[in-house]
C-alpha cells in the first residue's frame, strides 16, 4: 500500500499528478489526487459511480482542466489544455463507447481522420486504400491481434475485435504511450473479456502505461498490476494488485465514502 | 456468432449489396409484367426514351446521396434546380453569357443556393428538414418573382444538344447522367469528401471528437454539392424543354428523396451507394414510364411515388430495427 512518490534510484514516471484537484461548484470531484504511471505497467482506476475516475481521466486527457496541482509527463510539468495537446505528448483517451463508424470497414476506422492519399495522374488526390490496409495489420500485428477480414463493416466485429480496431486507431499515433481505456470489458463475453485482457497485457509488453478505468473488481483484478482506489474524488489508496484483496478494496470504496 | 472464424467477407458482401439485389429484382418484374400491359414498352424508342426521362433524376439523385448519407436532408433541390435554371437559362439568353460560361454559372450558383443550406444547418444549427423546407419556399419564391409571368425558350443549340441531343443512337442527357453518376461513385468511394460523408454520417460525434475532422466545413460542402448538381440537372432540363418557367423541378425533391431511399441509402445516415440510387431512379422512371404508356394520368403516377416513398422507408426502418435486435450489446 505504499509506493505514492516514486525513489530516487526508480526511473521517472511516465505520468505524474500531484495533488490535483477539480470542482464543479460545491463538488469536489477530484480532490488532492497524486498518483504515478510508469511506462509497461496497467493500472487500474477504481471506484463506485461518482468516486471522480471520469474526472480525472477527463484532466489527463485534456477535456477538462484541473483548478490546481500539477500534471508532470516524463518528468516535466506539462499543461494540457484540450484532448489534441494530451494527443500530441502521447496520452489517448480509448471511449467506452469506442466511437467506431460502424458502417465504415476496419482501416477506414483506424485512419479516420488521417487518411493517407495517393495522386492519380500526378494531381488528383484519392484515398490510399492498400497504404491504409496495410498498415492496420501492421498495427495489429504489434498488439498480436488478427481480424480475419478486415473489409467489413465494424458493425459485424465481434467486441474484442473492436475493442482492438480502437486500439489499432490509437497505436497509429506515432508518439502514442499513455493508454486510458474507459470500462475495456464493459458488456462482454467472456470469451471476448480474455482477448480484452491478453489485448492489454499485449500493450503492456510493448511498453505502453496503460490506465483502466472501472468499477468491476474482477474486471480489475484480471488486469492491473497496481489498483488506485478512488472514494468521493480522492485517493483512497493505491494497492499492488498481487497482495490486494477484495475486502481490502471494497473497505477503501467504502471507507472513503464514510469520511 | 461473431466468433472471428464466421467472418467471411461473404456477410459483407450479402449486408453490402442485399437491397440493390432487391431492386434489381423489382426491375426484372417489371420489365416480365409492363410489356403485357403495353406493347409498346420494349421499343427501343421507348426505352430511350425511360433513359432520357431518368436522366436529370439521377444527378439530383447523386447529390442527394451524399445529403442522405450524411444524415442530412435536401428538400430544396427542386427550387433550387427551378431557380437555377430560370437565373441560368435568362443569362444565357437574355445577357449574351457564353454558353460554356452559363453551364459553369449553374454549376456554381446551385452549388451557392446549397451551401446557404449547409450554413443554415452547421452555424444557425438549423435542422436540414426545416432549413430545406424554408428554402424550397424562399427559393420557388425567388423564381417567380425573378421571372414573373414570363417564360424563356429558345436557347443556343449547344443547351439543346445537352437535352435533346443524341450521339449514335445514345440520349446525350442519358450519357451525361451516367457520367455524372459515375463521377458521384468515385467521389463517394475514392476521396476524401466521399469518405467523411459517410463518417459524419455514421458518428458525427467520433467525427469530431476523436478524429478532429472539420464536421461543419464537409457539411457545407456536401450541401453544397448537392446544390451544384441541382444547377448540372437543370442545364440538362433547360437543353430538354428548349427553355423554362418559375415552375420548373416542383415536386423533384419528393421523386429524388424517394429513388435515393428506394436505392438502399438510409435515412439512418453513414449507409448508401450512387448504384442503389441509379436503379432506384431507374425503378421509378420505368414505372413511371410504364403509367404512362397504360394511360394512367400524372396525379394517378403522383399517389404512387408517394406510397413508394413512404413503403422504402418503413422497410429500411424494418431492416434496421431487425439488424439492432441481432446485433449485440
Amino acid at each position: 500500500m505504499t509506493d505514492q512518490q516514486p525513489q530516487s534510484d526508480r526511473p521517472t514516471p511516465l505520468l505524474e499528478l500531484r495533488s490535483v484537484s477539480k470542482r464543479f461548484g460545491a463538488i469536489r470531484a477530484s480532490n488532492d489526487v497524486s498518483f504515478a504511471l510508469n511506462a509497461g505497467e496497467v493500472v487500474a482506476l477504481l471506484g463506485d459511480n461518482g468516486a471522480g475516475k471520469s474526472t480525472i481521466c477527463k484532466i489527463i486527457s485534456g477535456a477538462y482542466s484541473k483548478d490546481s496541482g500539477q500534471i508532470l509527463w516524463n518528468g516535466a510539468p506539462v499543461a494540457i489544455a484540450s484532448p489534441d495537446d494530451a494527443a500530441r505528448i502521447g496520452i489517448m483517451m480509448m471511449y467506452q463507447d469506442l466511437a467506431l463508424l460502424e458502417h465504415v470497414d476496419v482501416p477506414g476506422n483506424v485512419y479516420l481522420g488521417q487518411e493517407p492519399s495517393r495522386k492519380v495522374l500526378g494531381v488528383i488526390p484519392v484515398l490510399d486504400f492498400k497504404k491504409m490496409k496495410r498498415d492496420t495489420v501492421q498495427l495489429l500485428e504489434r498488439v498480436r491481434i488478427r481480424i480475419p477480414d478486415l473489409d467489413v463493416p465494424v458493425s459485424q466485429l465481434s467486441g474484442g475485435q473492436r475493442q482492438a480496431t480502437g486500439v489499432a486507431r490509437i497505436l497509429q499515433n506515432d508518439s502514442a504511450s499513455l493508454l486510458i481505456m474507459d470500462e475495456p470489458m464493459a458488456a462482454l463475453g467472456i470469451q471476448e473479456e480474455r482477448k480484452v485482457v491478453e489485448l492489454i497485457k499485449n500493450l503492456r509488453d510493448s511498453g505502453f502505461a496503460i490506465l483502466v478505468v472501472s468499477h468491476n473488481l474482477d474486471h480489475v483484478f484480471s488486469v492491473s498490476d497496481r489498483i488506485i482506489v478512488l472514494s468521493t474524488g480522492a485517493v483512497a489508496g493505491i494497492l499492488d494488485a498481487e497482495d490486494a484483496t477484495h475486502e481490502q478494496i471494497v473497505g477503501l470504496m467504502m471507507g472513503g465514502a464514510l469520511k | 456468432m461473431t466468433d472471428a472464424t464466421t467472418l467471411g467477407s461473404g456477410i459483407g458482401w450479402k449486408e453490402r449489396m442485399g437491397r440493390v439485389h432487391f431492386l434489381v429484382y423489382v426491375i426484372l418484374a417489371l420489365y416480365v409484367v409492363i410489356p403485357l400491359l403495353s406493347s409498346r414498352f420494349l421499343l427501343p424508342s421507348n426505352q430511350l426514351n425511360i433513359t432520357r426521362q431518368v436522366s436529370v433524376y439521377l444527378i439530383l439523385g447523386v447529390g442527394m446521396t451524399f445529403v442522405i448519407i450524411s444524415k442530412g436532408i435536401d428538400l430544396s433541390v427542386g427550387a433550387t434546380f427551378g431557380f437555377t435554371a430560370a437565373v441560368s437559362a435568362d443569362l444565357i439568353k437574355n445577357f449574351g453569357l457564353n454558353v460554356y460560361l452559363g453551364i459553369a454559372f449553374a454549376l456554381l450558383f446551385g452549388a451557392l443556393l446549397g451551401a446557404l443550406i449547409g450554413l443554415m444547418v452547421t452555424k444557425l444549427k438549423v435542422n436540414a428538414f426545416i432549413a430545406g423546407l424554408g428554402m424550397l419556399t424562399a427559393y420557388r419564391g425567388l423564381t417567380h418573382l425573378y421571372l414573373g409571368a414570363d417564360v424563356i425558350v429558345r436557347l443556343p443549340k449547344e443547351i439543346v444538344f445537352l437535352g435533346q441531343g443524341f450521339i449514335g443512337f445514345i440520349p446525350v442527357p442519358a450519357l451525361l447522367s451516367i457520367l455524372v453518376a459515375l463521377f458521384g461513385w468515385w467521389l463517394l468511394r475514392y476521396t476524401r469528401f466521399g469518405r467523411y460523408t459517410v463518417a459524419i454520417g455514421s458518428n458525427e460525434a467520433a467525427c469530431r471528437v476523436v478524429a478532429g475532422i472539420d464536421v461543419d466545413r464537409y457539411k457545407i460542402a456536401i450541401f453544397a454539392f448537392a446544390g451544384a448538381m441541382a444547377g448540372c440537372g437543370s442545364i440538362l432540363m433547360v437543353g430538354r424543354l428548349n427553355g423554362t418557367s418559375a415552375v420548373l423541378g416542383q415536386m423533384y425533391e419528393l421523386h429524388v428523396i424517394a429513388s435515393v431511399v428506394m436505392g438502399g441509402t438510409t435515412l439512418y445516415g453513414g449507409k448508401g451507394t450512387i448504384l442503389g440510387t441509379f436503379l432506384g431512379v431507374y425503378t421509378i422512371g420505368i414505372i413511371e414510364n410504364g403509367m404512362v404508356l397504360i394511360g394512367a394520368d400524372f396525379h394517378t403516377q403522383r399517389v404512387l411515388i408517394g406510397f413508394l416513398l413512404v413503403l422504402a422507408v418503413a422497410f429500411q426502418g424494418y431492416r434496421e430495427r431487425k439488424k439492432g435486435v441481432m446485433e449485440r450489446r
